[in-house]
């Protein structure tokens, strides 16, 4: 990376989605438009939410692959009982407290019984989906029924001519800096990424951190899945079969977030949303094929896993070799 | 007469902190040559580079009067360099059989061949191995065995080895001499680091002495005596300044037992073992690599991880406790300061101000739950000052200090915990001989301050200089009590290996 001088990843990053922005701006005739800028900054929203869940994860050095599911399962269970005629703030309670649960299950597997964060939630993702589907409902797409109106403000109003997504994507993104920068909290999780037997030694609460970290993600993935409900006055829960945890993926390490953890923050989630939603419309717009869409995020993510191994090497004892 | 193996100019550094500076070494054939050196003195990498461990960042490695690139270990034994490890680069969960033939090109092996090639290659060295056994389940000596036998089964010319007696008993390291032996006759070229001067005195035919990274000297071993290697090893008299066999001051009396362990047992590592520590007082253990005195403090603190419960009380203050996890322990004053820097020392990608500052919240000794930057700031500034760490400021990154300051960030992460008692593992490992002094100063302070503090150390002068007390570890156990006075080097390594 030495060509790009001092600038670190994440300028460099930022640099590439405003040329991309202007690119589009300039070739593709209806980037511009409202109608689609709307679209292009709700999309970008969702994205970043989960961006910031899954960036919090692996600056703790683990993963949460069962991020997409569980919110389109939770989100999808809170519209179901609100249907069923529970009132909106049980139902949202319910679905909030049922995210949670998984999420500290997740945590408890990974810290306790220290399964590694990959397996434990690529399993958990698929357990909950199928849970879901057979226990909970049996429709593929959850409606938003009458009483639950009021949600939509969240994904379709708007304030100042700020589409309301947005304040919810700068409110979890300030709330996690804030987290991340001045609790104790936060500074463990850092030093747990960073090295865990360390922060171990060192005397801090290494095993509730990681749950704590797990529970945090399922509680912002919960709010993206009110926000994505929001929008569109429904859940997909298909979209737990998506691509879509692997966009998010892509976000966080494309931002600069090193899979070796204990690095990079907010900041970087933020950028990578702004290059990879900007990405993922203009394709959009280009009219290219899913499947096509598919192998150039799978490239680029490769691309970007492979560069951050470069830059953040996972192991110090690796890069080094060994003692003087 | 051409030399087998040869550094020429070689230098190593990382990141910019020299382990080895322009140092030329050169090995005859058919001699044994030892390596001596302080810790930290580039022993270790001056044979990883001609072993292929690690690449010279200047200068070149000559093998049989031609200049080579030896890539990869792989590399240099296909050229008949081997190195055998301090600690074993064998595969456990295999047979020592398999272990042998394990480097081989050959796509499949028949076990039962290997078992009777096996059998009929050690016995031709004459090590009491069974090719059968799992390697995992064998001592420290016999691994070695294992290694060498590899070693020469790759037809190695030149086999270096790392501290090879450090974890044996006395018996296996009269075999290892006389393997030594056979290997000469067999015109094998042998170049071994070591720690004990007696040995190498005794063995080589050349010895090399390094420092802070530099050749020192190299002579034939008739022209060197104890007192010269010492000599070349500390330069000027730093030993009399730092491990002063005269000790001025009178040993501590002992305060009130903050720790006392009863029958502690854990596995085969602790066995049944019992000691107390004493407020304002240092307490050295001493014992070689293995003895089981890393684990045992390892237990009392709770940074190992155990799933049974194997026996025995420890007592804080009077109190039995029993800590599962570091935490508690911390919160109650009891801290261990590691061994192994790098892998559990530090967080690298933090400041030297947040390394300390985490320290300080772990501890509980921050004003609030909430963090401060002023405080950050002063905790940083009173504690880099306390230990004189030398950066350019707080906000440098610690993986970028020499191994000395980093050692002094290590520290005060710990003590900013304000601990009662303080278990230092090795805390001078990989330390440039500066930063001893200094460290050992702190630990002097804290001592007189009324901290119960330990020190663990495989060094015997550093034992001998700092405690007030020694105890020393062998298999598992306690085995024996010096109070400062009485302790001289010969009895306490006497109690070590018999």
């Amino acid at each position: 990376m030495r060509v790009f001088g001092r600038l670190s990843q994440e300028q460099i990053v930022f640099g590439l989605a405003v040329l991309l922005t202007i690119g589009f701006a300039l070739t593709l005739p209806g980037f511009l438009t409202a109608n689609n800028l709307l679209n292009l900054v709700r999309s970008v929203s969702i994205l970043g939410i989960l961006g910031v869940a899954m960036g919090l994860v692996v600056i703790g050095r683990g993963i949460d692959l069962s991020l997409v599911a569980l919110m389109a399962i939770s989100v999808a269970w809170a519209l179901q009982l609100a249907a069923g005629g529970y009132p909106l703030w049980l139902a949202l309670a319910l679905g909030l407290g049922f995210s949670l649960a998984v999420g500290m299950i997740n945590g408890w597997l990974i810290a306790y019984v220290e399964i590694p964060a990959i397996f434990a939630t690529l399993a958990m993702g698929a357990a909950i989906y199928g849970f879901g589907r057979y226990f909970m409902f049996s429709l593929d797409v959850l409606y938003m029924s009458d009483n639950a109106r009021p949600l939509e403000a969240l994904g379709q109003g708007s304030l100042f001519g700020v589409p309301a997504p947005i304040y919810l994507f700068a409110a979890v993104c300030l709330v996690t800096y804030l987290f991340l920068r001045y609790t104790a909290q936060g500074r463990y999780l850092r030093a747990v990424g960073d090295n865990l037997q360390t922060a171990r030694i060192t005397g801090a609460p290494v095993r509730p951190i990681i749950v704590l970290q797990y529970m945090i993600s399922s509680l912002i993935g919960f709010v993206a899945g009110l926000v994505t409900a929001a929008s569109v006055a429904s859940m997909n829960t298909r979209v737990a079969n998506s691509t879509m945890v692997y966009d998010v993926i892509l976000v966080v390490v494309l931002g600069g977030i090193g899979l070796s953890g204990g690095r990079g923050g907010v900041r970087n989630v933020v950028v990578g949303t702004l290059l990879i939603g900007v990405l993922l419309n203009g394709m959009t717009i280009m009219d290219i094929q899913y499947t096509v869409q598919n192998v150039i995020k799978g490239v680029i993510l490769l691309a970007a896993i492979v560069i951050d191994t470069l830059l953040n090497p996972r192991d110090e004892q690796t890069a080094q070799q060994g003692d003087i | 007469m051409t030399p087998i193996l040869e550094l020429r100019n070689g230098s190593k550094d990382y990141r910019g902190v020299y382990a080895v500076r322009d140092v030329s070494f050169d090995l005859r054939p058919g001699e044994v040559h030892a390596l001596l050196g302080e810790n930290g003195a580039g022993k270790s990498t001056l044979t990883k580079m001609l072993a292929g461990v690690v690449q010279p960042s200047a200068g070149e490695v000559w093998l049989d009067g031609a200049a080579v690139e030896l890539a990869t270990p792989a590399d240099a034994l296909a050229r008949g360099v081997a190195m055998v490890y301090q600690e074993t680069s064998l595969v456990p969960s295999l047979t020592v059989a398999q272990n042998l033939y394990l480097m081989d090109k050959k796509p499949f092996h028949r076990l039962r061949g290997a078992y009777i090639a096996g059998q009929q290659f050690l016995q031709s060295l004459n090590f009491h191995v069974d090719p059968t056994a799992l390697v995992g389940a064998l001592g420290a000596g016999q691994k070695q065995m294992v290694e060498i036998a590899r070693a020469v089964h790759h037809n190695a010319r030149v086999i270096i080895f790392d501290e090879p007696t450090a974890t044996l008993t006395p018996e296996e390291k009269h075999q290892f001499f006389a393997l030594v032996e056979r290997l000469r006759k067999r015109g094998v070229s042998i170049v071994f680091i070591s720690h004990a001067l007696e040995e190498a005195l005794q063995l080589s035919d050349r010895i090399t002495v390094m420092r802070d990274g530099r050749h020192v000297v190299t002579d034939d071993t008739a022209a060197f005596d104890r007192e010269k290697i010492v000599r070349a090893m500390v330069g000027r008299d730093l030993t009399d300044e730092l491990y002063g066999a005269h000790r001025e001051r009178r040993a501590r009396p002992a305060g009130k037992a903050v720790l006392s362990v009863q029958n502690l047992s854990m596995g085969a590592a602790v066995r049944n073992t019992s000691f107390s520590v004493f407020a304002g007082q240092i307490t050295g253990v001493f014992g070689l690599i293995g003895s089981g005195r890393t684990e045992a403090a390892k237990v009392v603190a709770g940074v190992m991880k155990r799933d049974f419960f194997h026996g025995g009380q420890v007592r804080l203050e009077g109190r039995p406790v029993r800590y599962r996890a570091p935490r508690p322990a911390v919160r109650d004053g009891i801290i261990y300061v590691t061994e192994d820097r790098k892998a559990e020392g530090f967080f690298e990608t933090m400041s030297i101000a947040e390394n300390i500052h985490l320290g300080a919240m772990a501890g509980g000794r921050t004003r609030s739950r909430l963090v401060s930057f002023r405080e950050m700031r002063e905790i940083a500034k009173e504690w880099t000052e306390a230990l004189n760490v030398k950066a350019i400021n707080a906000d440098a990154r610690v993986i970028e200090l020499s191994g000395g300051n980093q050692q002094k960030v290590v520290v005060a992460k710990a003590l900013v915990q304000k601990p009662k008692m303080v278990i230092f593992d090795e805390p001078t490992r990989g330390v440039d001989v500066g930063a001893i002094a200094e460290i050992h100063q702190f630990i002097n302070r804290l001592a007189d301050e009324g901290v119960a503090v330990m020190v663990i150390s495989s060094y015997l002068p550093e034992v001998l200089h700092l405690s007030d007390r020694i105890l020393v570890c062998r298999q598992g156990r306690i085995v024996e009590e010096f109070t400062g006075g009485e302790a001289d080097e010969a009895r306490i390594m006497y109690a070590a290996v018999h």
